[in-house]
């Protein structure tokens, strides 16, 4: 370890001779410094956010580095994080590409982030407490030791406290009663930052990391910290409350106080003692949104929305168990929900994968497409969605059919399809289940909808599992056996649909398709969800979401979904930044 | 110490201040500041505290108008809204949003030599103070009754018929779609006309009294009505659930991107507060040019909050300014804010770029016919057409009625335009311990035509539960022709 750091040491002076110019000879082990890496070293140097895009596309691209190698390359790219990126939108995310490259370097170059780390201002020690977060479980114990060692000197433990609240890594629960002692800390500045860093890690990691008592504890310092004669430190404790109250920390009498602490800081509580600290203030109202349910009069109506189960299909792709007792009581195959994740969020339309009308619970299958689904996604078991209304829209089209019945799934689609062809086939009907996905890794529910169907064919577009090709590439199998086919459903990628109904139409398939128009409020009010069909305009949420294939204006309905593009992705880089 | 008739005709109208035009389409703040307690009872001297006042006659529910004048004029404003509250349980909202213009303010003595007692500033100002000086008294809730009722709805007629049957010891549940209440006075009525705290504020008083609200859930869908009134344990039901499907003109380019009905836009902004984007996530495509289609208090609205977005912003209507159906105060304000303005242009099409994006709006140029037997006069074409460029496009032309309810049910009888037929006296529906009021039973009217039927309601389904309320013969219209409820000065009658 000693080595490396010295190496690192040395990495840092040949760099400065480098990037100064200067004559020294470099020492000849270090010789080994390939020439990739030098000539990104030179490049990073340029001010210019060109040439540094350059370089980190390079770097990004280095594989098998040396030990000197990494050296070289953590202390150049780190020179990115001490850069004054004020006001320039792009230097910041090259900065933070930066992060990601440096994470990936390993444990070698984590000693020197430290070394780094514990002298930096407040915004480069942001960037290498990420970079350093990234290597999870031995770089807690790496920033611990680090505070052990630096316990006399303020300002390292508050760098070191940054760094904690950036881990996603469950270990970093272990962090938890340092930074709780931090944040009774004689100085001001240390408290802030404790109180950060308990708000960084709740909201980053696993509800379930956190017991009963580590909550309660985490409650009561920063609900004492309210009362903090500094405004600082006040606002992180608002921040860490909010961040807990979130994650479904909290609950019951907690959630209530924490209520009636907010209420008054925002002086809406009508006590005239709202803080006269605007930002505390301002952090308040961020989150008091989150009460607004806690507050109403309770009642049997009530549905808390909890996620009782999360699990992740393939990358981005998780499915959900949710409890929505009245959804799960009335829900039909073919109808969809309307979510809205919290309080800031959009609302956005899920089809509905099960349900358990025992338990009052429904299982839905989210792919993180943007902001909102990102958000959703991002959330643990325990923590509660702030809405979910349905069931929406009419049931699938199910009735006995003569010939094979086919449903088609894409993405989240195999999930939605599932429902149906469990109904289809309680009829008596034969029903051949069709599963395609860009490579065998994005196939999902396979198994699932295996229960379901008397045969289930799968395609990928590179072959790696079933057909090579696409979801029509099966339909023309199942024809080419002979058998006669009376009845499709499709849901997923427009693409995908179109093309099925574009198939079937000729051969006067009966065909179905699941159109997934931009919603708001799903119950027909607002029309925002209007496709046209058969040349008449139907309210996707209302009329639909499934309609006669043949007779939709896919052209359309992808021109409309394209309607907020700019602004999803605007979205999108406000919640990540 | 008395003051004369005489004297008191020669007051001028007290103007209530407004916000200037060039700052306030800037933000969302209320445009009209409100009374200071001088200026109210100024105002209030103007009232000749008739014998027999025409006012209360225009007004729907009945508020006792001279009465509570008198008492601003002695300068007790919290008694003043206490006795608005007797007939009245939304003052605030009320006296901001009513058309006094063509009720209350129109029969107005005073009125027939210049203007009429301003008594919708007066309202709102005997709420404003009651509220600012946390003088309300909560009415005393009789002990329970042990029955049971649902309200389908939480915009104004599902909050008075809640207050009414919660006042009369019935308990009540508001099932409410969305995730907060109001209807339309939270996702239709902006900011500017109505903060959102006052709504909040008379919900919460609700809560206090007992009422229990249910969000989120969709009656219909989640429960229906046959599930309230069996296993859920509801006595009755009162349907609320307003007018809330969009109409679109039938023009080609309807569904052009950029291309909103008023409710999709209006929604976006105030109920999913796009306003504040991207803190808040909903996006809402706004451009630079906004033509708006129609000039009703919807039209007015989005045209003014258009011009709050940073728009350039032009009404079209198919008729002139003296046919627009908008209440006149809110026409005037419009006209204060910088809007272009394009009366007898008809819209025929909306063209799209390659992109399906508006870029343009054709419209007929109209003119006035002759007034027709019924004294209207109708636009008719002049076959000139103009193309004016446009990148947002919001059509304003009200709404029917949300057929979630009675697909879902089909006891539940309806016009054949969705209105949901009830008795005029009752408000009983076809479906028996099914009531309903508001837009649902008028197919879109105004906030006191909806809460004066719900309290109409609210009184039969009191009597229903006291088994005084005979359901062998209400008079439910059958013919699917059968026009839905309306006022006509003194009546609920009905219309088209
Ligand atoms: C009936 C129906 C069922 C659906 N079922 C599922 C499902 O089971 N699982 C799943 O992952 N996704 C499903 N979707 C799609 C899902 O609603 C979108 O992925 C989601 O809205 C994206 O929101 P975002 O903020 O994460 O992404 P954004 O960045 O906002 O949008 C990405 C794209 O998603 C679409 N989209 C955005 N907002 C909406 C909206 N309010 N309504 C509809 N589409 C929108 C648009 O095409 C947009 O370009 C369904 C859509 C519909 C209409
Ligand atoms: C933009 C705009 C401006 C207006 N301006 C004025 C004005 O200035 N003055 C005036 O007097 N009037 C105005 N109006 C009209 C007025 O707002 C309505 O007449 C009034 O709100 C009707 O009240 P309501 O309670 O019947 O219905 P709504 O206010 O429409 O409330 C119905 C509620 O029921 C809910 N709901 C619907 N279906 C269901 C269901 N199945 N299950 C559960 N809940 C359901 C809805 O979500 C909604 O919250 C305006 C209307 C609009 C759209
Ligand atoms: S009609 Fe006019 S003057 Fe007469 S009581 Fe009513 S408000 Fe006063
Ligand atoms: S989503 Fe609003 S009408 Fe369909």
């Amino acid at each position: 370890m000693l080595v490396v750091q010295i190496l690192l040491k040395t990495g840092k002076f040949i760099l400065e001779c480098v990037l100064g110019g200067c004559n020294y000879e470099p020492i000849p082990e270090f010789q080994t410094v390939t020439k990739n890496t030098k000539a990104i070293v030179e490049q990073i140097n340029i001010d210019n956010e060109e040439s540094i895009a350059v370089a980190l596309a390079q770097a990004e691209k280095l594989a098998d580095l040396s030990g000197e190698d990494k050296a070289v390359l953590a202390a150049a790219l780190s020179t990115l994080f001490y850069h004054d990126n004020h006001g320039r939108p792009g230097m910041i995310k090259l900065a933070g590409k930066a992060e990601a490259i440096i994470g990936k370097l390993g444990m070698d170059v984590v000693p020197f982030l430290i070394s780094e780390l514990v002298n930096a201002d407040s915004e480069s020690a942001a960037h290498f407490g990420r970079a350093v977060a990234r290597n999870g479980k031995p770089a807690v114990k790496a920033v611990l030791q680090a505070i052990d060692a630096n316990r006399k000197e303020d300002y390292a433990v508050i760098n070191l406290l940054t760094a904690l609240s950036y881990f996603t890594d469950s270990e970093a629960i272990s962090a938890m009663p340092e930074i709780l002692v931090a944040a009774k800390s004689a100085n001001h500045r240390v408290r802030a930052e404790a109180l950060e860093a308990s708000a960084g890690l709740a909201k980053r990691l696993d509800a379930t990391l956190f017991d009963e008592k580590l909550r309660l504890k985490m409650y009561d310092i920063a609900s004492s910290a309210l009362g903090d004669q500094q405004p600082i430190v006040r606002h992180f404790a608002v921040h860490s409350i909010g961040e807990m109250v979130k994650k479904g920390l909290l609950d019951g009498e907690l959630k209530g106080k924490a209520a009636k602490a907010f209420s008054g800081i925002l002086g809406i509580d009508g006590n005239n003692n709202w803080d006269n600290g605007f930002i505390v203030r301002h952090e308040a109202e961020k989150y008091v949104g989150l009460f607004k349910q806690a507050g109403s009069a309770k009642n049997k109506y009530h549905q808390s929305f909890r996620i009782l189960e999360k699990r992740e299909l393939c990358p981005d792709t998780y499915y959900f168990t949710i409890e929505a007792p009245l959804t799960a009581a009335k829900i039909q195959a073919g109808q969809f929900i309307i979510i809205r994740p919290s309080e800031f969020a959009e609302r956005i339309p899920l089809s509905i994968c099960g349900w358990n009308r025992d338990k009052g619970t429904i299982n839905i299958i989210v792919m993180a497409a943007g902001r909102t689904s990102r958000e959703m996604t991002n959330l643990s078991v325990g923590s509660c969605f702030a809405d979910v209304v349905g069931p929406l829209g009419t049931r699938s089209h199910v009735k006995k059919h003569e010939g094979t019945c086919v449903v088609i799934g894409g993405g989240y689609g195999t999930g939605a399809v599932i429902p149906t062809a469990r109904d289809l086939a309680a009829l008596g009907n034969r029903v051949i289940g069709i599963v395609g996905a860009r490579n065998e890794k994005l196939l999902l529910m396979v198994p699932e909808l295996k229960e379901v169907c008397a045969e289930v064919m799968l395609t990928t577009n590179d072959g790696s599992a079933g057909i090579k090709g696409f979801v029509i590439h099966a339909l023309e199998e199942i024809l080419k056996r002979g058998e006669k086919i009376s009845h499709v459903l499709a849901v997923g990628p427009v693409p995908m649909m179109m093309a099925v109904a574009a198939m079937t139409k000729p051969l006067g398939i009966e065909t179905y398709v699941s159109l997934n128009a931009v919603m708001v409020d799903g119950t027909g009010m607002c029309g925002s969800c209007r496709v046209i069909v058969g040349g008449e305009t139907k309210f996707a949420c209302f009329h639909g979401p499934d309609f006669d294939g043949h007779k939709v204006d896919f052209e359309q309905l992808m021109k409309r979904q394209k309607m907020f593009v700019a602004k999803e992705k605007e979205a999108l880089a406000f919640s990540e930044n | 110490m008395a003051i004369s008739t005489k004297e008191r005709m020669g007051i001028p109208l007290v103007h209530m201040p407004l916000n200037n035009p060039a700052q306030r389409v800037t933000n969302f703040e209320e445009v009209p500041i409100g009374y200071t307690l001088e200026q109210a009872q100024t105002e209030a001297k103007r009232c000749l505290q008739c014998k027999k006042p025409a006012c209360v006659e225009g007004c729907p529910v009945g508020i006792d108008i001279p009465g509570f004048i008198a008492l601003i004029e002695e300068g007790k404003p919290a008694e003043a809204a206490k006795k608005i509250r007797e007939t009245n349980f939304l003052p605030a909202e009320c006296g901001r949003v009513c058309p006094q213009d063509k009720q209350c303010q129109a029969p107005c003595v005073v009125g027939k030599k210049g203007d009429p007692v301003y008594i919708g500033g007066l309202e709102r100002f005997a709420a404003d103070w009651e509220r600012s000086h946390g003088t309300y008294a909560p009415p005393p809730i009789p002990a329970s009754t042990g029955k049971k009722v649902a309200v389908v709805g939480s915009g104004p007629a599902g909050l008075t018929a809640a207050y009414e049957l919660r006042v009369r010891g019935h308990e009540v549940i508001v099932f409410e779609a969305f995730h907060r209440g109001g209807g339309v006075l939270v996702y239709g009525i902006p900011r500017f006309r109505l903060p959102l705290e006052l709504i909040d504020e008379d919900i919460k008083l609700l809560e206090n009294i007992g009422v229990q609200f249910a969000y989120d859930v969709i009656i219909g869908n989640a429960l229906s009505l046959d599930d309230l009134l069996g296993k859920e344990g509801f006595d009755a039901v009162f349907i609320g659930s307003g007018a809330g499907l969009p109409k679109m003109l039938g023009i080609p380019g309807e569904n052009s991107n950029g291309v909103y009905s008023a409710n999709e836009y209006l929604t976006r902004i105030y109920l999913m507060q796009s306003m504040k984007f991207p803190r808040y996530s909903t996006p809402l495509y706004n451009g630079r040019k906004v033509a708006v289609i129609g000039a009703g208090n919807t039209g007015m609205d989005v045209l003014r909050t258009a011009k709050r977005l940073g728009s350039d912003v032009t009404c079209y209507y198919r008729r002139t300014r003296a046919e627009a159906p908008a209440r006149t105060e809110e026409l005037e304000h419009a006209e204060q804010e910088f809007l272009h303005w394009k009366w007898l242009h008809n819209p025929v099409e909306i063209i799209a770029d390659e992109n399906n994006f508006v870029k343009q709006i054709k419209c007929e140029v109209m003119k006035l016919s002759e007034p027709d037997e019924s004294g209207r006069k109708k636009p008719i074409g002049t076959g000139e057409f103009v193309h004016d460029d446009a990148d947002t496009v919001v059509f304003s032309l009200g709404c029917d009625v949300n057929p979630i309810i009675p697909t879902s049910d089909k006891e539940v009888r309806v016009n054949k335009w969705g209105i949901v037929m009830v008795d005029l006296a009752t408000y009983q529906t076809s479906k028996k311990g099914v009531f309903a009021g508001g837009d649902a039973v008028t197919g879109g009217s105004t906030v006191i035509l909806a809460m004066g039927q719900a309290k109409s309601a609210a009184q039969s389904i009191d009597k229903f539960l006291k088994g005084e309320l005979n359901w062998n013969a209400p008079n439910v219209p059958t013919d699917p022709k059968a026009p839905g409820v309306q006022w006509s000065g003194r009546f609920m009658t009905a219309k088209r």
